[in-house]
């Protein structure tokens, strides 16, 4: 247990020791909030007038808002987990892996390494929600916060996993770019997926990060508030191959996902000598 | 406390051990001692459950190196051929770390710091990052660190390689203190003589295979006599007029002259110097080294 501690804090120590990569990481959701808020906010917003037939308080910037921040943390945990790669070739890993801490303490201690560094620059753009005439009160901020906080361990085991099979930082890069970018615009995390080919429909509904923005969604906007058109149009009332989602099969979902990932990690560091 | 059945280790077709066998008893220093590449690093990474063996058995403190492999991790500390320092980390944070790693009792933490850290002269670089020491003040502040947590078992893979002999001298003495004091059990591998010398026992190892094993004391006794080097205006011709005309128990001729055993040095050079006509330039006689011994096995220097 102390050893899993130990672990998780010394990649959280090192984050705060490299503020660069603090803000390095964050210009990406701010440019999204940029062109997919304000640039398609417009048009977006028109759109939902014609939905709802009538004059509609709607920001369409608050509901791109929970998907960039889901982003933000798909992003910052799968690539926290290059420390994996970068403790390989400086030799740390050798020092964790020799000692006497457990194979499952060693996954677990990086995952949730990555995910608090991830919620803490998900937590960052929260700042920018006076900008963006987004708010939130405190009773649902302390509900996503737990919620933020499963999505980037989850996450952070797909990178775990990710690096511990694959041995260079460039093969890494290609590798998460390849896996995330098509999770992330196969999530609604920027876009309603409404009237999708069937293929993609699969996708999307095997695609854990589609639950997770779901349910930030759902906990940051006031969904009753809402027109059943444009709860609709907005991609809100989502099904697992039929079956009506709820907030809790979504919970068991990633943390099944989660769960099988660690699994595999732990298997692999098993199987590690350096 | 270690041992050695039959060990083998593959990578593909390159065969780096050699089915080799040995124990070493519980508070023993035991060294490895071999050129480059002989396997030295090979076997403790095994022994340190840090690689798979290809066939053979380990056994660390009763545990099973492939079976057991987290009993036999608590048994032992390594100290690595390579750096594995958290460098982006100061000095204390890499000890603290590696105390919660290996469950250090909390209470005693502090104290083992400051204790390891005097050990090795970096009382003063507590708080600093590592990525700014030099690099023999890394590889002093590995030594502590594999220190730290007092195991049963140490294994040292090349631990001086860096340091300048005063610092090595100086730690060892510490190292061998607190072995003394915690019955430490340890294994050395290096391709230092004189370090070699402070172990019980060496093994010898070349090409992957152990070609002797015994105390420094009767390996070097098994030469059977002191070593003279002689250097002449012309060794090749030095080399055919002794074996001509005295009787030595080897005579080996390389770059910088001639080495010769003989059974008693005094009584020999007295005969020597009157009866040889090639012109002697330089002769040091001297007590057989490890290095010797290599030598009479092998043909080859451990370092060349
Ligand atoms: N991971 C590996 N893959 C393939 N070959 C390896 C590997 N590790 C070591 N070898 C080979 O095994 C042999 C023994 O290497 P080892 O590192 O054990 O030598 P050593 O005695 O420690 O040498 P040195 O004094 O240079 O540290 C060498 O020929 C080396 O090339
Ligand atoms: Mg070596």
């Amino acid at each position: 247990m102390e050893g899993m501690i130990a672990i998780w804090q010394r990649d959280v120590m090192k984050f705060f020791k490299d503020r660069a990569r603090l803000f390095g990481s964050m210009t990406m959701p701010i440019l999204l909030l940029i062109v997919f808020g304000v640039g398609m906010g417009g048009s977006m917003e028109s759109l939902m007038q014609n939905v709802a037939g009538g004059d509609l308080d709607f920001n369409y910037v608050a509901f791109i808002f929970p998907g960039i921040v889901s982003m933000t943390l798909l992003m910052t945990s799968v690539f926290s987990s290059l420390s994996i790669i970068q403790d390989r070739d400086f030799g740390y890993m050798r020092e964790i892996l020799v000692s006497p801490v457990s194979r499952v303490s060693i996954a677990l201690g990086k995952m949730l390494g990555s995910a608090t560094v991830a919620v803490m620059q998900g937590l960052l753009l929260f700042l920018l929600m006076p900008v963006l005439g987004v708010t939130i009160d405190l009773v649902s901020f302390f509900v996503l916060l737990p919620v933020m906080f499963l999505l980037a361990c989850a996450f952070a085991s797909l990178g775990l996993l990710i690096a511990s099979v694959i041995s260079s930082t460039q093969a890494f890069q290609l590798v998460v770019n390849a896996i995330v970018m098509p999770m992330i615009f196969l999530s609604g995390a920027l876009f309603p997926l409404n009237n999708m080919p069937a293929w993609i429909d699969v996708l999307v509904t095997l695609n854990p990060v589609t639950y997770g923005v779901d349910l930030m969604k759902h906990i940051m906007i006031d969904v009753d508030q809402l027109s059943r058109e444009v709860y609709v149009e907005m991609g809100l009332d989502l099904d697992f191959f039929g079956i009506p989602v709820t907030p809790l099969g979504e919970v068991l979902f990633i943390i099944g996902f989660t769960a099988v990932l660690i699994v595999l990690a732990t298997l692999s560091f098993s199987r590690a000598n350096r | 406390m270690i041992e050695v059945k039959e060990l083998r280790k593959s990578f593909k077709s390159l065969e780096a051990v050699k089915g080799s066998s040995f124990t070493v008893e519980e508070g023993e220093i035991f060294g490895f001692l071999g050129p480059n590449g002989a396997g030295k690093s090979t076997t403790i990474n095994i022994l340190s459950t840090m690689l798979k063996l290809t066939s053979g058995e380990v056994k660390i403190n009763g545990y099973d190196v492939t079976k057991e492999k987290n009993k036999v991790r608590e048994s032992i500390g390594i100290i690595f051929q390579e750096n594995t320092l958290d460098e982006k980390l100061t000095a204390k944070e890499n000890l603290m770390l590696h105390c919660k790693l290996y469950r250090v009792p909390k209470k005693s933490r502090k104290a083992r710091i400051d204790e390891v850290l005097a050990i090795v002269d970096l009382t003063d670089n507590l708080n600093q990052t590592v990525e700014k020491f030099s690099g023999g003040m890394k590889r002093r502040l590995e030594i502590a660190r594999g220190l730290l947590h007092y195991p049963k078992v140490l294994f040292l893979d090349e631990p001086s390689v860096g340091l300048d002999p005063q610092t090595r001298a100086h730690i060892w003495e510490y190292i061998l203190k607190l072995k003394e004091k915690e019955n430490m059990t340890m294994f050395l591998t290096t391709h230092y003589l004189d370090e070699a010398e402070i172990s019980d026992r060496i093994a010898i190892m070349d090409h992957g295979e152990i070609i002797a094993l015994d105390t420094p004391k009767r390996l070097k006794a098994q030469l059977g006599g002191d070593v003279i080097e002689l250097q002449t205006t012309d060794n090749q011709a030095a080399l055919e007029e002794i074996n001509e005309k005295f009787s030595v128990i080897e005579a080996t001729l390389h770059e910088e002259g001639i080495t010769l055993k003989v059974k008693n040095s005094d009584e020999f050079v007295s005969t020597f110097m009157k009866q040889l006509e090639t012109p002697v330039t330089g002769l040091d006689i001297r007590k057989p080294t490890l290095n010797d011994v290599f030598l009479s096995m092998t043909g080859r220097e451990i370092r060349d």
